[in-house]
């Protein structure tokens, strides 16, 4: 008797669930993390590794594009005996070339002006967390730090569409 | 005579490979195979609880390897069936105490006198793990349907991929929860099995009586009513190498099935 009414409260209480809020189950919340995380172990790509991977491609394809950087994602996905990686990319706008050519011959500039900092960042990432120095504070290094996600995307995200001059580390200079 | 010597592991603790051995071992040996089971996990034995001889254990693995006395002065004979016989580990020594190499050797041995040789493996994927796995050339990996135990069973797949001497490996999950899968809150057999994309050779539902007969020092596959029982012999005679299909474990458990089920078989009477 017990179990007949167990059974029907779980049914009554599931319609309600499932009616209010139509969120996925508990189980596939589970396969789904399970997936992602077997990916991981069989691949040995790490979630910072990933995020870095992410961030770089952002700062690519913004150039030719603008997006909704949030919303890009960024997944391993298994397709029967092959790994895919899956990217979806929501595009507000694609830019037009001149922008592209103009947004070339910034960033042209900018390397000039940011060489000091980019070389430094290659030898952190080789010698792991070395340097103890401010340019610590340049948003490569945040990538490597997986702890504080949320600061990277305010750093990231910009309304001006050219990352760039929206950068940390140029408010700093 | 040459036994098929297999390892029974998990990569995860506690999700219920000694209960495993001790009742796949018991329903080989009731089906009339010589059957011998090695505790590996030295210095954390507990299968010799499981089978109720924790009080009859003279001598041990670690006792065979230092020479302290024969193979066979070591095997301790089950109270009911004399087909059925267990190496014990040491609770006193670790994992070091013997060897892949050593570990192998008594394999061989008993593989001349016994049909079925099932090994014990410790939790974790250390020394331990490689010794039990030294003189197998089956595996059966047990995981339960949560995400912990999935995941430490992919890495021991793995590992028992990369292994020559491990000829085949099944998947056996464990505590399997009909209610719980049906309310969409476990992971379903199927879930598993795609995810680890290996071969299954059992579903074990979850059964309180397994902690009774635990209690008792008596495996679950002597209780003949037992689901989780019928369920570990249908394992046995999967291994054995005949075709029983899987129980419906959801036909069994759910009270409204079994009414649905007693009156379409009044109705398949009548016709």
């Amino acid at each position: 008797m017990k179990d007949i009414f167990a059974e029907f409260y779980n049914k009554v209480i599931g319609f309600f669930r499932r009616t209010e809020e139509a969120e996925e189950s508990s189980k596939d919340v589970a396969r789904n993390r399970l997936r992602v995380v077997l990916m991981q172990d069989r691949t040995n790509l790490t979630p910072e590794l990933m995020e870095k991977m992410r961030k770089e491609l952002i700062e690519l394809l913004s150039k030719y594009v603008e997006m909704d950087k949030e919303a890009l994602e960024l997944n391993l996905e298994q397709e029967g005996d092959q790994m895919a990686l899956m990217l979806s990319i929501p595009v507000l706008r694609a830019k037009e070339e001149s922008e592209i050519t103009a947004e070339d011959e910034a960033s042209d500039e900018k390397t000039e002006e940011t060489e000091e900092d980019s070389d430094n960042t290659d030898a952190e990432e080789s010698s792991d967390e070395t340097a103890d120095d401010e340019e610590e504070l340049s948003v490569e290094d945040d990538s490597d730090d997986d702890s504080d996600d949320e600061d990277e995307f305010e750093n990231d995200a910009c309304d001006c569409g050219k990352c760039e001059k929206c950068n940390p580390k140029n408010k700093k200079k | 005579m040459s036994g098929r010597v297999i390892v029974i592991t998990s990569g995860k603790g506690g999700v219920g490979k000694t209960t495993t051995n001790a009742n796949i071992g018991t329903a080989l040996a009731r089906a009339g195979k010589k059957v011998v089971m090695i505790d590996t996990d030295l210095g954390l034995r507990n299968l010799d609880l499981l089978l109720g001889l924790e009080n009859r254990i003279v001598y041990t693995i670690v006792d065979v390897v230092e020479g302290r006395c024969k193979l066979k002065q070591a095997l301790v004979k089950d109270k009911k069936n004399p087909n059925l016989c267990l190496l014990a580990a040491a609770q006193t020594r670790d994992k070091s105490a013997v060897t892949e190499e050593q570990l192998k050797e008594i394999c061989e041995e008993l593989q001349k006198d016994y049909d079925f040789i099932l090994v014990d493996c410790p939790a974790g994927i250390e020394q331990g793990f490689q010794n039990a796995v030294a003189g197998a050339s089956e595996a059966i990996v047990v995981t339960t349907p949560e995400m912990s135990a999935v995941r430490d069973a992919d890495r021991i797949i793995g590992l028992l991929e990369a292994k020559e001497e491990i000829k085949s490996y099944k998947l056996l999950i464990n505590r399997v929860r009909p209610n719980l899968i049906k309310s969409n809150d476990m992971m379903s057999v199927d879930d598993v099995v795609e995810i680890l994309s290996a071969d299954l050779i059992g579903i074990i539902p979850e059964d309180t009586g397994i902690i009774t007969s635990t209690n008792k020092g008596e495996p679950i596959v002597n209780d003949e009513k037992s689901l989780a029982g019928k369920a570990y012999n249908n394992v046995a005679r999967r291994i054995i190498g005949e075709d029983v299909p899987f129980l419906n474990l959801e036909e069994e458990t759910s009270v409204m099935a079994k009414v649905k089920k007693f009156f379409s078989g009044l109705v398949g009477k009548e016709k």
